[in-house]
């Protein structure tokens, strides 16, 4: 383990790290090299010279993003003779940038900007006029907008198309003064990962199409959580502002998608903007049509047709129906509100045999066939009933008169329509019964034989664990609250558990889980506070079933 | 613009040196003796420094803060390109935006929508020194009265369309003379500086 010692503070590195990523391991804010074309996930270009060092004994400044540490190695990157580099660097790099931060999508997070504050401050030598125009606003496809003035010439998106998506649409063209990026003959960049080039540029040269001009990003506020798409799980942020989610970007984790994430992904939560939202709650009325009620009011008379049914016609007639979209502790507490207050024992949760394609994959990179995003957390909370077989047997058990009641949690898929053999499947199987109550964030056709209509947050709007395809249990935080009357499905079977604490408002999602971590055998040994790290991992269920 | 086009006026000295000749006593014998001077005016009817408003108003400075101006470009577009800054310096919150694609390409972003809460506002013109593109200036109009609180919120249409401001002129703004900008009216005066001369300048001599 070479020892290298960068401003006067000695740190460990791995053998073969180069300094840049040596001093990001050592995690101090301190020893933060400025970069432009250094990207953790991308291979080393060395082209921006942005990262130039002084390492004792070698004779001109070194670029430390690849140089590889030796032991004793004395790195210094904030005397005057680096400080001095850095800011020429800088300003050959803004020779020919317009300067057009007003307009740009880029402003509050671009890293020129940053880097000119924290080491240029210059007085521009080249006057407006003489700046070298080039091509604006020039349509990239669906994705990304690209405007060659502002490229700082990194390459990222051009490393990033050749390398992570294998397509090499960018390329570089001309020389000198007027070399720019772009794609051969303007073709737009159509891959599924078209994204990812805007978020790796690290100025405004690659801007995302869908957030452009939609908000500057100094008003939004960023919630960590993970995409609801498919069984992926990839690691995001939600950008959002009053209520409303305005783009999502990936986080990187090495274990689940690096720093990347996919188009659908990306775009996933446009999808419930377009929903028809349940906002209130609504009960079976004399007439048999559903009418708006109260909350407590729909809330007790699931509690009390699910006690007389189990009362009258016995356990088996009840089914707990879960979803594959909901978070891991909205599953456990309403798996252990149905067990323990009456004593239900048949579950289930597949609507399109999510159980049997969760780990395959729909391309190389990323993206799964299966668009659920907790397949495995409902498998592993014992969800999947291998009698019933899915929503078709359910179906059948409802309409030979072997089931009479249910209580149904459903989330809308994000990404592609539910099929419309589930979606049949599913209105049969709630005309049939004489009893359904469905936890829903939203109104859909299938719906209007229910009994009880229960509104609650969707994604994003509840905070909870979601299980990828690998059993890695992942946190997704709450951006906001749940629209309306709605309220998280989680808060509703606690407070029907009695288990809300006087003082506290709602459970929080973190006891749920210490509860789960305890109870459950797949959860064993994770804590909440834990699940930050990459190793948080469910353990195969005991004899799968498929 | 030179700077020497500027009158430079050094506040501090001034105050300091009156601070240290002010004899308390004296100062308010001062002070009322100026309202002797204007009480015995009246009764005397030498001067009437009375006006009557709202038909006559006095002159309002060239650096008056009212309701807002949405300036326009020479084919009369609006000036705005939608950067956000004058919301984001609000300290009352009181401008929303909604930006648009421009067709044309060296423009690029302009404002679809731009609303001032009027009743919001506290006309501390940060607006007018955070924008960039010298697109919203203030006017001297602050009689902001009406019937209903949403006829309160001023639209783009209306920010660019100002009866009250064009007999008045411009109020606060970065740059005395506008260098890039125009105003999306014309005031009643040639010269914007000049323009909205107040009816009653000199004490009328009865």
């Amino acid at each position: 383990m070479p020892k290298v010692t960068i401003n006067g503070i000695e740190i460990e590195a791995e053998k073969g790290m180069t300094i840049i990523q040596a001093a990001d391991a050592a995690g101090l804010n301190e020893l933060k090299i400025p970069r432009f074309c250094y990207h953790p996930d991308l291979p080393i270009d060395g082209n921006c010279r942005m990262c130039l060092v002084e390492v004792e004994k070698m004779p001109k400044l070194v670029i430390a993003c690849n140089t590889p540490v030796t032991d004793g190695m004395v790195v210094h990157t904030q005397n005057d003779r680096v400080k001095e580099a850095v800011r020429g660097v800088l300003e050959f790099l803004l020779i020919n940038h317009p300067v057009d931060c007003p307009i740009c999508d880029q402003a509050g997070e671009c890293w020129l900007q940053d880097y000119y504050m924290k080491h240029g401050l210059y007085q521009s030598r080249i006057e407006l006029g003489e700046k070298i125009h080039k091509r604006k606003a020039v349509d990239l496809g669906p994705m990304v907008v690209l405007d060659s003035e502002r490229c700082v010439h990194c390459s990222r998106c051009v490393r990033f198309t050749e390398l992570v998506t294998k397509t090499g649409e960018m390329a570089f063209f001309n020389r000198g003064g007027h070399v720019e990026i772009g794609t051969i003959e303007n073709r737009p960049v159509l891959n599924p990962y078209a994204g990812n080039i805007a978020d790796v540029c690290p100025v405004g040269a690659l801007t995302s199409r869908d957030f452009r001009f939609q908000s500057r990003v100094w008003f939004l506020k960023f919630t960590d959580s993970i995409c609801n798409g498919c069984s992926t799980g990839c690691n995001v942020r939600i950008d959002h502002k009053t209520g409303t989610i305005y783009r999502m970007v990936p986080r990187r984790n090495v274990d689940v998608n690096k720093s990347w994430m996919c188009d659908e992904g990306r775009l996933s939560f446009h999808t419930l903007e377009t929903v028809n939202r349940l906002l209130a709650p609504f009960a079976k009325g004399p007439d048999g049509q559903l009418i708006e009620t109260e909350f407590n009011h729909a809330v007790d008379q699931m509690d009390r047709e699910i006690g007389e049914t189990v009362s009258k016609k016995g356990v088996g007639s009840v089914i707990g129906f879960g979803s594959a979209g909901a978070t891991n502790e909205s599953l456990y507490l309403m798996k252990r509100y149905l067990t323990e207050k009456h004593g239900v024992n048949q579950f289930e949760f597949r609507l399109e045999d999510e159980d049997k394609k969760v780990e395959e994959r729909e391309d190389d990179l990323l993206r799964r066939t299966d668009k659920r995003s907790n397949t495995q957390g409902a498998i592993a909370l014992g969800f999947a009933d291998a009698a019933l077989g899915g929503i078709n047997g359910a179906a059948k058990a409802a309409s030979r008169g072997d089931l009479t009641a249910a209580v149904m949690i459903y989330h809308p898929k994000l990404i592609h329509d539910l099929s419309g053999e589930a979606k049949q499947s599913l209105k049969q199987f709630i005309d049939s019964l004489q009893f359904s109550a469905i936890l829903t964030p939203v109104r859909e056709s299938w719906m209007d034989g229910a009994s009880v209509l229960i509104p609650i947050g969707s994604w994003s709007e509840e905070e909870g664990t979601y299980t990828n395809f690998n059993r890695a249990v992942q946190r997704g935080g709450r951006a906001f609250a749940p629209k309306e009357q709605a309220r998280e499905a989680r808060e509703i079977f606690a407070e029907l558990l009695g288990l809300q604490r006087p003082g506290y408002f709602v459970t929080q999602a973190e006891e749920v889980f210490t509860e789960m971590a305890e109870k459950v055998p797949a959860f064993t040994g994770l804590t909440y506070k834990g699940l930050a790290s990459n190793n948080a991992k469910v353990p195969p269920p005991e004899g799968r079933y498929w | 613009m030179k700077n020497s086009d500027f009158k430079t006026i050094n506040v501090t000295e001034r105050a300091e040196a009156q601070e240290k000749n002010a004899n308390p006593f004296l100062e308010t014998v001062k002070g009322f003796g100026f309202t002797f001077k204007r009480f015995l005016d009246h009764v005397t009817g030498a001067e009437d420094h009375l006006i009557s408003y709202p038909e006559e108003k006095r002159p309002y400075s060239n650096r008056f803060r009212g309701t807002h101006i949405l300036t326009v470009r020479e084919d009369g577009s609006i000036k705005c390109v939608a950067c956000y800054m004058c919301a984001t310096a609000c300290p009352a919150d009181c401008i929303s935006i909604d930006a648009a694609e421009h067709p044309d390409k060296s423009i690029e972003k302009y404002a679809k929508r731009f609303d001032i809460d009027m009743l919001r506002c506290v006309f501390c013109g940060f607006c007018v020194d955070a924008c960039p593109e010298e697109a919203i200036i203030m006017s001297r109009e602050h009689e902001i009265c009406e019937y209903t609180r949403d006829t309160t919120i001023y639209g783009i249409d209306r920010l660019m369309n100002r009866p009250q401001a064009v007999d008045m002129g411009p109020g606060y703004r970065p740059n005395y003379p506008m260098i890039e900008s125009k105003l999306p009216f014309t005031p009643a005066h040639p010269d914007p500086d000049k323009a909205g001369k107040p009816v009653n300048t000199t004490p009328k001599k009865k």
